[in-house]
């Protein structure tokens, strides 16, 4: 498996996800782009703009329309993921216990701040804003499918070792 | 029924209903008993019955490995085994529930995947925490005695952690749609408007809005078609309550949306479901596809000659789309940026039709209220708030979790005994409020009742029932600052007071947290907020100030010992650390 992601996405498998997003009218075409979209990103980690555009063309819009949603909405990413996805939860149970130092210690540590990969693109950050709900086990991430709770900056240092070290995820 | 059948699940669901469309009244009335003679069966037949709770919060801590476990051991036997969800208490997470022949339910907490085996032969019994929905049992306590549960009223919060979320027929057992009949067939919409109006019921999602107003408003408008939205969105940083219900009983929300619809006339009801809750959307596309299937969804239900249809969206991670007007622009497929008002969205919402938008918790009441009256609901709470609110915590308390309690409960109470109050090692100093808009309150303001009023001379407020306890350890200002950059990160940028307000708030924060802050910048502060708040279009801009101004308010010392002392009481700010230490994380 390649190192560095690649920069395109399967456009196939897009076609084949809109294939199944049939609107009745025109009304319900515009109340799917966003769910179009959710499907892409949820399938790749990110939207490219030539999916994009497959998105405008088979919901009958406008690719700057559709590019304006991806990027209003902080679920969607137009770059590729890291081999290793990490969502930070930086909800006020996080942030009361702690999840500042981590963000803090990603900076530090591993040079990438919300949103970015690091430089040999074993890992992508997000930091949400909102609440992941696991808030007992504050300061909290989920790292591809998998749970940590009650993470120091030491702690998140294991956790990511052991992740690089398995390697990234199966694809789905 | 044989108890030695060997495939457990099977045992039970030989006694469930037909379940193909139900095309009359009467087909939903012997469905509605067969599911029941099935859910009393469960209960009462000599077998085992084992219940684990998972949901978002327990899965994050092996309550899958635990149901896995669970069922594994089980194999062969006639035990039953099944998934329900979480009940709120976080703090006794992954849960068991076990109903052995001639006992009542006792649940068991914090167990291990590796316990399993062991908690089956029960040779783990000093774990037991309670017996669920009854009286204590050969030593062990009844759960609704234990402080978490003592005070709580359950109205929304009755079958979460008890019905399987994925199980209509569980659902209706439990009286499920017997609400929605009634409005289909036993009630007219003024009627069922008047039980609403005379509830009290005021909407759960921070403004406090009368539901019966805005029902009657939504019933009288004439454009066509209407519409009904519910905002499970659920933005803000320190609220996970609506997403609970979604996970525990989807069919009381879907009941709650389709009464709607059918009171005020709309042809269609929409969820609207915050994106980072994939288990609650799984959920609760679960319950609309099974009401679909039994014909509580669709044309002519159940032969009423009444029609609704259905959609389920999800959002993109915006806390604006929180917002009414932002939600349904985002429903619309455009950019979720909130529009002036008037028209209120009664009179132009999605498409520029009527549309009546509620919270989840606001509908996931209705159905009870429909079934026992208003005024059974009006006898609940204080005499501006009726009914019971769901209360959610963070920080270091003992026994975090989602509640459901009278309103009107004092904060004290809240605090120091259904949460258990504070940790080893932490002190209270004090509680953000209304979640991220509106200040916190000190311990010399618990005992004041919790309700959509009293807080509010005070400079905190109910909102959505979201609170956080903070320790000594929390610097006020780094808090303020904390909040306050969210609102800069989700500002949506339509108006110009929010989207270059909240910034200069955050710079000015930011240089009083270096050592560089004057006196001068405290008065800048509030002259900014000001402005936010007077000219920001959307409601949420409108408050976005709020917990900066109250953390100013409750601990001027605080921020003062920051200009005048150039020291950080508790450590946390770049004065007391390495100037390098300055970085944005929001």
């Amino acid at each position: 498996m390649s190192l560095s992601p690649s920069t395109e996405i399967d456009l196939a498998v897009v076609r084949d996800l809109l294939s199944h997003i049939r609107p009745n009218d025109d009304q319900e075409a515009q109340e799917l782009i966003l769910a179009a979209l959710q499907e892409i990103n949820e399938h790749f980690g990110w939207v490219s703009l030539a999916a994009a555009r497959l998105v405008a063309e088979h919901l009958g819009t406008t690719e700057n329309r559709v590019y304006g949603l991806l990027t209003f909405y902080a679920d969607f990413r137009t770059e590729p993921r890291g081999k290793h996805f990490m969502l930070v939860c930086h909800g006020m149970s996080c942030y009361a216990l702690g999840s500042q130092r981590l963000v803090q210690h990603l900076q530090d540590g591993y040079g990438i701040g919300d949103g970015d990969t690091t430089a040999d693109g074993e890992l992508t950050i997000q930091v949400v804003n909102g609440c992941l709900g696991v808030c007992d086990r504050a300061p909290f991430v989920k790292l591809d499918h998998d749970f940590h709770g009650d993470l120091t900056p030491d702690r998140l240092d294991a956790v990511l070792g052991q992740a690089f070290s398995r390697g990234a995820p199966g694809e789905r | 029924m044989s108890r030695t059948h060997a495939t457990p699940v099977n045992a039970v669901d030989a006694r469930l209903p037909a379940s193909g469309r139900l095309a009359d009244r009467a087909a939903f009335e012997a469905f509605r008993a067969a599911a029941t003679r099935r859910w009393d069966d469960l209960w009462s037949v000599e077998r085992m019955v084992v219940s684990v709770g998972v949901d978002s919060s327990s899965l994050a801590k092996g309550a899958v490995e635990v149901l896995a476990a669970c069922r594994r051991e089980l194999t062969g036997s006639d035990a039953v085994v099944r998934e329900v969800s979480g009940n709120g208490a976080l703090w006794m997470e992954p849960w068991v529930e076990i109903k052995r022949p001639g006992q009542p339910p006792i649940v068991y907490a914090n167990i291990d995947p590796s316990e399993v085996p062991a908690l089956l032969t029960g040779s783990l019994e000093e774990r037991a925490l309670g017996v669920r929905d009854g009286d204590a049992f050969g030593g062990i306590p009844a759960l609704d005695d234990h402080p978490f549960f003592r005070h709580q009223e359950r109205i929304v919060l009755r079958n979460v952690g008890v019905i399987e979320p994925e199980s209509i027929e569980d659902a209706i057992a439990r009286g499920a749609y017997s609400a929605y009949f009634q409005v289909l067939f036993e009630m007219s919409a003024e009627e069922a408007i008047a039980e609403v109006t005379a509830s009290g019921l005021r909407g759960r999602g921070g403004a406090g809005f009368p539901a019966g107003i805005k029902w009657e408003s939504g019933r009288k408008a004439k454009a066509r078609p209407k519409f009904v939205i519910c905002n499970s969105h659920e933005g803000e940083p320190n609220v996970y309550k609506d997403r609970r219900i979604h996970e525990g009983d989807p069919h009381r929300i879907l009941e709650g949306i389709l009464i709607a619809c059918v009171v005020c006339g709309a042809e269609r009801g929409y969820n609207y479901i915050g994106g980072e809750y994939p288990l609650a959307i799984q959920r609760f596309r679960k319950a609309v596809a099974d009401a679909e299937r039994l014909g509580l969804i669709g044309q002519d239900v159940l032969g009423s000659g009444k029609s609704v249809a259905f959609r389920v969206r999800t959002g993109g991670g915006a806390y604006i789309c929180g917002e009414g007007s932002a939600l349904m622009f985002s429903i619309m497929g455009v950019r979720g940026q909130p529009r002036t008002k008037p028209p209120r969205s009664v009179e132009e919402g999605i498409w520029k039709r009527p549309t009546i938008a509620n919270n989840t918790e606001t509908l996931a009441n209705i159905p009870d209220i429909i079934t026992r009256g208003g005024a059974w609901f009006a006898g609940i709470g204080t005499e501006g708030s009726k009914g019971t609110k769901l209360m959610t915590v963070q920080g270091p308390v003992k026994t975090m979790g989602l509640v459901e309690v009278p309103m009107g409960i004092s904060l004290r109470t809240l605090v120091e005994d259904v949460w258990g109050g504070m940790r080893d090692g932490s002190t209270f100093k004090g509680i953000q409020t209304g979640g991220i808009s509106a200040g916190p309150l000190r311990d010399d303001h618990l005992d004041i009742p919790v309700d959509f009023d009293s807080m509010t001379e005070l400079g905190g407020m109910l909102g959505s029932g979201g609170f956080v306890v903070f320790d000594q350890t929390v610097c006020v200002v780094d808090f303020a600052r904390y909040m306050t950059a969210f609102n800069r990160y989700e500002s949506c940028s339509k108006c110009v007071p929010c989207r270059l307000g909240n910034p200069a708030l955050v710079e000015v924060i930011d240089r009083i947290r270096l050592g560089r802050g004057s006196l001068a910048d405290l008065a800048l502060l509030e002259r900014t907020s000001k402005h936010i708040i007077e000219l920001s279009l959307c409601g949420l801009g409108q408050v976005a100030p709020m917990p900066l101004l109250g953390m100013m308010k409750m601990y001027a010392e605080e921020f003062r010992a920051h200009i005048e002392e150039g020291v950080c009481p508790t450590g946390t700010c770049p004065i007391s650390v390495a100037p390098s230490a300055l970085v944005a994380a929001d």
